[in-house]
C-alpha cells in the first residue's frame, strides 16, 4: 500500500458530479457560438452501387439552406487519414446501407432537416453483400496477423478421446454501442486553424485523424472533449461526422453543428458485429478439461476489416493442454464493426462459459467447482507467469456472498409463484496494460494555501477520470482534495493515452502520479535545507515561499511488465427470475466479484462495474440489431426498436473487489474496470435461466419467444 | 546526513505538523510510523460532499436571469409564432419557427442546454422538463404549445443557493455516469415526488384498485415510474437509491464489498 | 419536419371547421405520434390546429336518468389522469393497468386519450420513407411482408399490410366494449363502437380506422361491467418497461363462484386492431373457470392465427398469455402487481 495513502481509495464524490446534476457539464453541442449554422446528414438507401444523379435543386431553393455538400463538392480529403468507417464524401461509391451521401448545412435545425429530406438521389444498385447467413459459409481467414489460428496440441484429436464432451455453437447478435449522446460536434475555423468540440475517448487520436484527413498539421486542429455523454469504444476510433462538421463549417464560413439523430447512429460509427462461435470442450470423467476449441465465424465491413477477438477469454481462461482458437470473416456491406465494450471478450465469454456451465452439468459437478479444477497456474497461452490472477478468490468470496449454496443444481425445480428462480455463474478476464501518457503539475502558492492544476489530454467519459486523478493528486501532493484542478479533454494538453480498453485510469493516473513524484523531488532538490523525512510538495511550497513552480512527468509502464501476463478477472453471480407463462426473465440479483488491482475511488468503481453488468443485461436479455438481408438496412432503427436495459429490467446489483496488490501492470498497481464488468455478465445469466428453466439458449439475446 | 542542509524552523515544523500533530519530534527523527498512517487514513474520509467539487462557486454565483434571447436571421424563421411562457420563473418571450420543439428552444434560443437530445423521438427520456408541474418530453413538445405555461429545466432546480434535494441525492448516489441523460433524470424524479405524493398508480403498483393519498415508494415502484429515462452506462440502482433517500429522507446506505 | 402553420383555437366547433378547410390539416393534441412522424417525414400535414386549449379532459360517470350507466373519459384528458381518476381505478381498473403498461410516465402525461386510438403502428418500415409501404405510401408494397417481422400481426393482415396497431389502452376498451364519441362537422355526436373503429387493412391499409376527416374524438365512453374484481392485463414484451407488446391481453370474467357467466377478451400486439377474442368468448361462456377450460378457450383462439416467417412463436404466446391472463383474472390478481 502507499505511504501516504489518504484520497486513494476512498469513496470521493465526482468531482465534476455538481456540474453534471446542475446541467451545466458541457458536452460537445452545448457550447454556443456566435452566428452557428446547423448541419444535418443525409445517407444512401441503398447497400452497394453508385450514385449516379443527386438533385438538390428543392434543398438549396429550400429556406435558410446555406450549403448542400455532397461528393461533388466537397474538398479533397485523406482517406486514409484515420477516421473509421469511411464515408467521408470523396466518391460515388456505395459501400453499405446508410452511407453519408451529404450534408445540408442551414440558418437552423428545423430548415436543415427539413431541406435534407429534399434531396433526391439516383443510384445504379449493386448486389450486395448482405446476408450473413447465406455468406458465413464463405468465411476466410482474416489478414489481421493477430487473428491467426493458434494451436497448442492437437485440440481435435484430443477432443475425440475426451470422456465428456460438449461441442455447441453460440451467436450474438449485431449489437450498438448507443452512448446516450449521440456522435455530435461543433467546428469553428480561426484561420487555419479548426476547433472541434467533440465527444473524444482518445483526446490525441480524434486530433491526428482529424487533421490528417482535413490535410492539416496536428497544431492546427484543437479538440475540446471535458464531457462525453458516454462512449463505450463508439468513440474511441473517431468516425466521418466530426470532419464532415469541419467541412461544412469551411465551406459555409460559419461556426457549425452537426448531431447524429438517434436512428443515423445505426450506421454511421461503427458496431458490434453478429458472432457465430463454435467452442468445443473436451474433460475427463474427474472434470479436467483436456481440449478447448473456440471457433468464430464473423463479418467485417466490404473495404476494411475489424474483428473483436471472441477467442481472447478462451485462450487464457483455463488450462488444458490441447487448444486451438480460430477466427473466420466474411466482408459485408455494412458499416465497420469496431471496439464495442469488452471487445470480444463480453461475446466470447458467452460462449465459453456457456460451454462450461454446459459441461459442469453433464459432469453432474458444480460450476465453480469446475473451474477451479482447471484453473491454470500460469498463462496457458504464452507460459507467462501471471502478475496476480484472483479467479479462485473471485468464485470463492462471490459464491459466499451470494448464497451460492441456497442454488439447486436441477434445473426447472426452484419455482416461486408464476416465477422459475435460477442461479448462474460465469468468470471473465481483461487485460491490464498501462499506455504512455504525460501530465502537467502546475503548483501554486497564497500564503499557506496551495493549490494545484494537473494537465492532461485525457479523458472522461463517466469512468471517473477527472476524480481518480484529484484523488492521486491529492495525495502525490499532500494536498486537500479541493485544492486541485483537474484540466483534461482538451488537445492543447500534453498528449495521454485514451479511455479505452482500460488502459485509462492506470495510463492517466500513473503519469500524475509520476509527475507529483518529480515536482517533489525537484521542490527538494532546489531546497538548501535538510530532512529525515521526506517532505512533501506541499510543505515544500509553503517552506520555500515558492509561489509558482510545475513540471511535465512523461510516463511509460515498467520495463518488466512484458514478462507477466497481466489481467483483470471475475466471477459473476446471476439469480433470475422467469415468469412461467410469459417468458420475460428478470435479472433479481447480481454479483461481480472482480479482482482488478488497486480501487481508487470505491464509489465509481462500483458504478462502472454495475455499469458494466447492466450492459450485459442488455446483452443477455434485450439487445438486437437485425438487418433485413434484402436491403442491408437495420429493421431495428429506433430506440424504441433496439432495447437497451431500462431502470425496472434491473435488480439489486452488487460489487465486490477481491484485494489485489499487484505492481507489475504499473506503478499504482491499477488493472482497469471499464470493460472487465462487461465480461461474463451475459453467460452468468443464460446460466440461470438454464438452472431456472431447464432451457439452455445459445442464441442472444434471451427474448420472451426463446423461453416458450 | 549533511550539515549544510538546515534545520527546520519552528514555524516550519508548525507547518508541517499539520498533519502529524502529536507526535512531531518522534517523526522527524524517525520517519512516518503506521500509527501515523492510520490516523491520516482517517482525517482523509471526513467530508463527504466536500468543497471539492468542480464549479461549487459558479453554480450559486451564476445569475439565474438568461441574458437577451438573440434574434435570428428573418430567413430562419418560417411559420413564425411569438410564444411568451415562463422558464424557471423567468417571463421569456420568443419568436420562433413552428416546428421548434421545446427542447430545441430551450438549448439554442434560450440558452439552456442542460435539457439533452438523446433520441428526439420520446424513447430515451434525456429531454425530460417539467410543465405545469408535470414531467413531459420536450422534444415532443411543440414550444409553440407552451403559451401561458411554466417550464422548469434542471437548471432552474437549484434555490436559494441550494441544491434541489433530488439533486443532492444523485450526487451522493453517484446517480450518473457521463451524465448526458442526468438532467431528464433528475428532472424526472423532482416530478414523481409529486406524483407519489398525489398517490398516482404505476404498471407495478401492489393493487391498482387502492386509491393511496400517499405513496411510500418501493424499489420496483421507482425502477418502474423512472423507466422512461434510459441510462446508458447503467447507474439505475444508484438512481433508484437516489430518489429513496430524497423520498424517505432517510440515510441510505452506499454498499460495496471487499474481501479476500 | 416540412413547414406548417401553427393554429390555436379554444373550442371545438371552431376546431373542426378549420380542419376542414384544409385537406392537409391535422389536429395536434398530445402529439407523442405526430410529432414523431412529422419528424421522421412520415406524417406531412401543413397545418396543425392546436387542441390543447380545448376543454374536453373531464372523466365522469355516465347516467342515464338517474342510473350510472358506465363512465365518460374526456377525448382530451391525459391517459395519465385517466389512468389515475378514482372511479377507473376502482371500478374499471382494467384500464388503468393497460394505459399504465403503455409507455413512459412522461409520455403518459403527454399523451390524450383520443390521441392514444390514433397513434399509428410502429412497424419500422412504416416508419422509414425508404422503405416501400402500402400505409405510407399505398401501392408501394409491403416491405415487412418478406422482411424482418417478428413484430407484425398474426390475425386479420392481408397482402397489403400486416402490421399491428400498438396501443395498450385500446385493448382494454376493447374487453370493457367502449365505444367512442367523436363531433362530426355538423356539430352531431357519432357514437363509434370500439370494435368498429380501428380497421383491419384490408385493400386500405392507409387507413387506421373509421374517423372522417373533420371528425374529433371528444370522449371514449365505457359501460358498467361487472368484472372489476376479476380482471387482468398481461403484456409480453421484449423489457421489462417502456416497450411494445409482443402480445398482450386483456381479460375480464364476469363469475357466479366458480362459473363463468361470461368473460371478455382481447389481444393487442397481434393484429391491425385490438383483438377480441370472441372463440375464446363463447367456448367459456358458462364453463366452470378451471384451467383447462382456459387453455380450450385459448387454443382455440389462436386456431385461426396465420403466423408470418418471423413470428410464429406469438401463436404459442398468445395462448399462455390468454390462460395466464384468465389466471390471474379469476384469482382476482390481475389488477395487482
Amino acid at each position: 500500500m502507499e505511504e501516504k495513502n489518504k484520497s486513494i481509495g476512498k469513496a470521493i464524490t465526482r468531482i465534476d458530479g455538481l456540474l453534471k446534476v446542475t446541467g451545466k457539464a458541457t458536452y460537445a453541442t452545448d457550447y454556443p457560438a456566435k452566428n452557428m449554422a446547423y448541419a444535418v446528414l443525409f445517407k444512401s438507401t441503398i447497400a452497394s452501387g453508385q450514385i449516379t444523379a443527386i438533385d438538390s435543386a428543392a434543398a438549396e431553393k429550400s429556406p435558410g439552406v446555406l450549403k448542400v455538400i455532397t461528393h461533388k463538392n466537397t474538398p479533397k480529403l485523406n482517406i486514409k487519414g484515420g477516421l473509421r468507417g469511411g464515408a467521408l464524401l470523396q466518391g460515388s461509391e456505395i459501400h453499405f446501407y446508410g452511407q453519408h451521401i451529404g450534408i445540408v448545412v442551414a440558418e437552423t435545425f428545423e430548415q436543415a432537416t427539413h431541406a435534407a429530406r429534399l434531396v433526391q438521389v439516383s443510384y445504379e444498385e449493386k448486389a450486395g453483400k448482405i446476408d450473413f447467413d447465406e455468406l458465413a459459409k464463405d468465411a476466410v481467414k482474416p489478414k489481421g496477423q493477430e487473428l491467426a489460428d493458434q494451436i497448442r496440441g492437437d485440440a481435435k484429436k484430443a477432443l475425440g478421446e475426451a470422456a465428456v464432451k460438449v461441442e455447441e455453437t453460440y451467436e450474438t447478435p449485431i449489437e450498438h454501442h448507443h452512448p446516450m449522446e449521440p456522435h455530435s460536434t461543433i467546428a469553428v475555423w480561426e484561420g487555419e486553424n479548426v476547433i472541434l468540440y467533440n465527444g473524444s475517448q482518445i483526446i490525441n487520436g480524434a486530433q491526428s485523424s482529424a487533421a490528417a484527413t482535413l490535410n492539416l498539421k496536428p497544431e492546427n486542429v484543437r479538440i475540446v472533449s471535458p464531457y462525453i455523454g458516454g462512449g463505450f469504444g463508439s468513440k474511441g476510433g473517431q468516425w466521418a461526422n466530426l470532419v464532415l462538421t469541419a467541412v461544412a463549417a469551411k465551406v459555409t464560413g460559419r461556426p457549425v453543428k452537426l448531431a447524429l439523430t438517434r436512428q443515423q447512429m445505426f450506421n454511421s460509427v461503427g458496431l458490434r458485429q453478429r458472432n457465430i462461435q463454435k467452442v468445443s470442450l473436451g474433460a475427463t470423467k474427474e472434470g479436467k478439461l483436456i481440449s478447448i476449441s473456440h471457433e468464430t465465424t464473423t463479418h467485417s465491413a466490404i473495404d476494411s476489416e475489424y474483428i473483436e477477438p471472441c477467442g481472447d477469454c478462451t485462450k487464457i481462461m483455463y488450462d488444458a493442454p490441447n487448444s486451438l482458437i480460430s477466427y473466420r470473416v466474411v466482408p459485408m456491406n455494412v458499416i465497420l464493426p469496431t471496439y464495442t465494450r469488452g471487445p470480444g471478450k463480453s461475446t466470447g465469454s458467452f460462449a465459453l462459459e456457456s460451454a462450461m456451465d454446459e459441461l459442469a452439468h453433464k459432469l453432474g459437478i458444480d460450476p465453480i467447482e469446475l473451474r477451479i479444477k482447471n484453473e491454470p497456474e500460469k498463462d496457458p497461452s504464452n507460459g507467462k507467469p501471471w502478475s496476480s490472477r484472483k479467479t479462485v478468490q473471485c468464485l470463492q468470496e462471490g459464491a459466499k456472498a451470494f448464497g451460492w449454496e441456497k442454488r439447486n443444481a436441477i434445473p426447472g425445480q426452484t419455482k416461486a409463484g408464476n416465477y422459475l428462480i435460477g442461479y448462474g455463474v460465469a468468470c471473465g478476464t481483461y487485460p491490464a496494460r498501462q499506455r504512455d501518457s504525460s501530465a502537467i503539475i502546475k503548483l501554486k502558492r497564497s500564503g499557506s494555501q496551495v493549490t494545484a492544476t494537473i494537465e492532461l489530454a485525457a479523458s472522461d467519459l463517466g469512468t471517473g477520470t477527472n476524480t481518480i486523478l484529484a484523488q492521486v493528486a491529492a495525495d502525490g501532493l499532500d494536498l486537500p482534495i479541493g485544492n486541485i484542478t483537474v484540466n483534461i479533454g482538451d488537445s492543447d494538453l500534453p498528449p495521454a493515452a485514451g479511455s479505452v480498453g482500460s488502459v485509462g485510469a492506470a495510463s492517466f493516473a500513473n503519469a500524475v502520479n509520476d509527475a507529483c513524484i518529480k515536482i517533489t523531488n525537484e521542490l527538494i532538490a532546489k531546497s538548501d535545507k535538510q530532512f529525515f523525512v521526506r517532505p512533501t510538495a506541499r510543505q515544500m511550497m509553503i517552506s520555500e515561499q515558492t509561489l509558482d513552480f510545475q513540471t511535465r512527468a512523461d510516463a511509460k509502464a515498467p520495463s518488466n511488465t512484458d514478462q507477466y501476463s497481466t489481467h483483470s478477472f471475475n466471477a459473476n453471480f446471476a439469480e433470475v427470475k422467469v415468469n412461467i407463462a410469459t417468458g420475460m426473465v428478470k435479472v433479481t440479483r447480481f454479483l461481480a466479484a472482480t479482482g482488478a488491482g488497486k480501487i481508487l475511488n470505491p464509489k465509481t468503481a462500483r458504478s462502472q462495474i454495475i455499469g458494466g453488468n447492466i450492459w450485459g443485461i442488455g446483452m443477455a436479455l434485450s439487445e438486437e440489431s437485425i438487418i433485413d438481408p434484402r436491403y442491408g438496412n437495420f429493421a431495428t432503427r429506433s430506440f424504441g426498436d433496439y432495447h437497451v436495459p431500462s431502470n425496472l429490467d434491473v435488480g439489486k446489483l452488487d460489487a465486490m473487489f477481491i484485494n489485489e496488490e499487484d505492481f507489475i501492470p504499473n506503478k499504482l498497481g491499477i488493472k482497469g474496470i471499464g470493460e472487465v464488468g462487461i465480461v461474463g455478465v451475459a453467460a452468468a445469466i443464460a446460466n440461470a435461466v438454464f438452472n431456472a428453466t431447464g432451457k439452455r439458449i445459445r442464441s442472444l439475446p434471451i427474448t420472451p419467444d426463446k423461453l416458450l | 546526513m549533511n550539515e549544510n542542509k538546515t534545520k527546520l524552523t519552528e514555524e516550519e515544523k508548525k507547518l508541517f505538523g499539520d498533519l502529524m500533530p502529536e507526535e512531531l519530534d518522534e517523526i522527524i527523527s524517525s520517519g512516518l510510523n503506521r500509527r501515523h498512517f492510520m490516523k491520516l487514513m482517517g482525517l482523509a474520509s471526513a467530508g463527504l460532499l466536500a468543497s471539492h467539487l468542480i464549479g461549487a462557486e459558479q453554480l450559486f454565483a451564476r445569475s439565474a436571469e438568461i441574458g437577451d434571447i438573440a434574434d435570428l436571421a428573418p430567413a430562419a424563421i418560417e411559420n413564425g409564432i411569438n410564444v411568451s411562457f415562463k422558464v424557471n420563473n423567468t417571463a421569456k418571450k420568443v419568436l420562433i419557427d413552428s416546428r421548434a420543439t421545446l427542447l430545441d428552444t430551450l438549448r439554442e434560443r434560450l440558452d439552456l442546454t442542460g435539457s439533452k437530445k438523446g433520441c428526439d423521438h420520446g424513447q430515451c427520456g434525456a429531454c425530460t422538463v417539467i410543465v405545469d408541474g408535470k414531467r413531459v418530453l420536450s422534444c415532443l413538445t411543440l414550444a409553440a404549445t407552451c403559451e401561458g405555461k411554466s417550464v422548469i429545466t434542471i437548471e432552474g432546480l437549484a434555490k436559494d443557493n441550494e441544491l434541489n434535494p433530488m439533486q443532492a441525492a444523485f450526487l451522493k448516489h453517484d446517480g450518473f455516469q457521463c451524465g448526458f441523460c442526468t438532467p431528464g433524470q433528475i428532472c424526472s424524479a423532482v416530478a414523481l415526488m409529486k406524483e407519489a405524493k398525489e398517490g398516482q398508480a404505476s404498471f407495478v403498483t401492489a393493487d391498482v384498485r387502492q386509491n393511496q393519498q400517499s405513496v411510500i415508494l418501493s424499489d420496483e415502484e421507482i425502477a418502474e415510474r423512472m423507466s422512461g429515462n434510459i441510462c446508458r452506462c447503467g447507474a439505475y440502482p444508484n438512481i433508484v437509491a437516489a430518489i429513496k433517500e430524497a423520498q424517505t429522507g432517510k440515510n441510505v446506505e452506499q454498499t460495496w464489498l471487499f474481501a479476500g | 419536419m416540412r413547414p406548417f402553420k401553427f393554429t390555436n383555437t379554444s373550442n371545438a366547433s371552431s376546431a373542426i371547421n378549420l380542419l376542414i378547410k384544409n385537406p392537409n390539416a391535422k389536429f395536434l393534441a398530445g402529439g407523442t405520434n405526430l410529432l414523431d412522424l412529422m419528424k421522421e417525414d412520415v406524417e406531412r400535414p401543413d397545418e396543425l390546429i392546436d387542441l390543447g386549449r380545448l376543454d374536453l379532459t373531464a372523466v365522469r360517470p355516465l347516467v342515464t336518468g338517474n342510473n350510472v350507466v358506465g363512465i365518460s373519459i374526456g377525448g382530451l384528458g391525459k391517459n395519465t389522469d385517466a389512468a389515475n381518476h378514482p372511479l377507473i381505478r376502482k371500478d374499471y381498473p382494467l384500464l388503468t393497468k393497460a394505459i399504465l403498461a403503455g409507455a413512459s410516465a412522461q409520455i403518459r402525461n403527454m399523451a390524450t386519450n383520443g390521441g392514444n386510438l390514433l397513434q399509428r403502428t410502429r412497424c419500422s418500415y412504416f416508419y422509414d420513407i425508404a422503405m416501400p409501404c402500402n400505409k405510407r405510401l399505398p401501392g408501394t408494397g409491403c416491405s415487412a411482408m418478406q422482411g424482418i417481422n417478428r413484430m407484425h400481426a398474426i390475425f386479420g393482415w392481408s397482402d397489403s399490410c400486416i402490421a399491428v396497431y400498438p396501443s395498450d389502452m385500446a385493448v382494454a376498451l376493447s374487453a370493457l366494449n367502449a365505444s367512442v364519441k367523436v363531433m362530426q362537422p355538423s356539430g352531431t355526436a357519432r357514437i363509434i363502437a370500439i370494435h368498429d373503429f380501428h380497421r383491419l387493412p384490408g385493400n386500405h391499409p392507409e387507413k387506421d380506422n373509421n374517423l372522417d376527416h373533420g371528425e374529433l374524438i371528444t370522449a371514449i365512453e365505457i359501460p358498467k361491467n361487472k368484472f372489476a374484481a376479476n380482471s387482468a392485463y398481461i403484456k409480453v414484451r421484449d423489457r421489462n418497461s417502456y416497450a411494445f407488446a409482443l402480445v398482450s391481453v386483456a381479460a375480464g370474467l364476469e363469475l357466479a363462484g366458480g362459473k363463468i357467466i361470461s368473460a371478455s377478451i382481447a389481444m393487442g400486439g397481434v393484429a391491425h386492431k385490438p383483438w377480441r377474442a370472441t372463440h375464446a368468448e363463447n367456448i367459456l361462456r358458462g364453463k366452470m373457470a378451471t384451467v383447462e377450460n382456459f387453455q380450450m378457450a385459448a387454443d382455440a383462439e389462436m386456431e385461426d392465427a396465420r403466423p408470418l416467417a418471423h413470428n410464429k412463436f406469438k401463436i404459442g404466446m398468445g395462448k399462455k398469455t390468454i390462460v395466464y391472463a384468465l389466471e390471474q383474472a379469476f384469482k382476482g390478481t390481475g389488477y395487482k402487481a
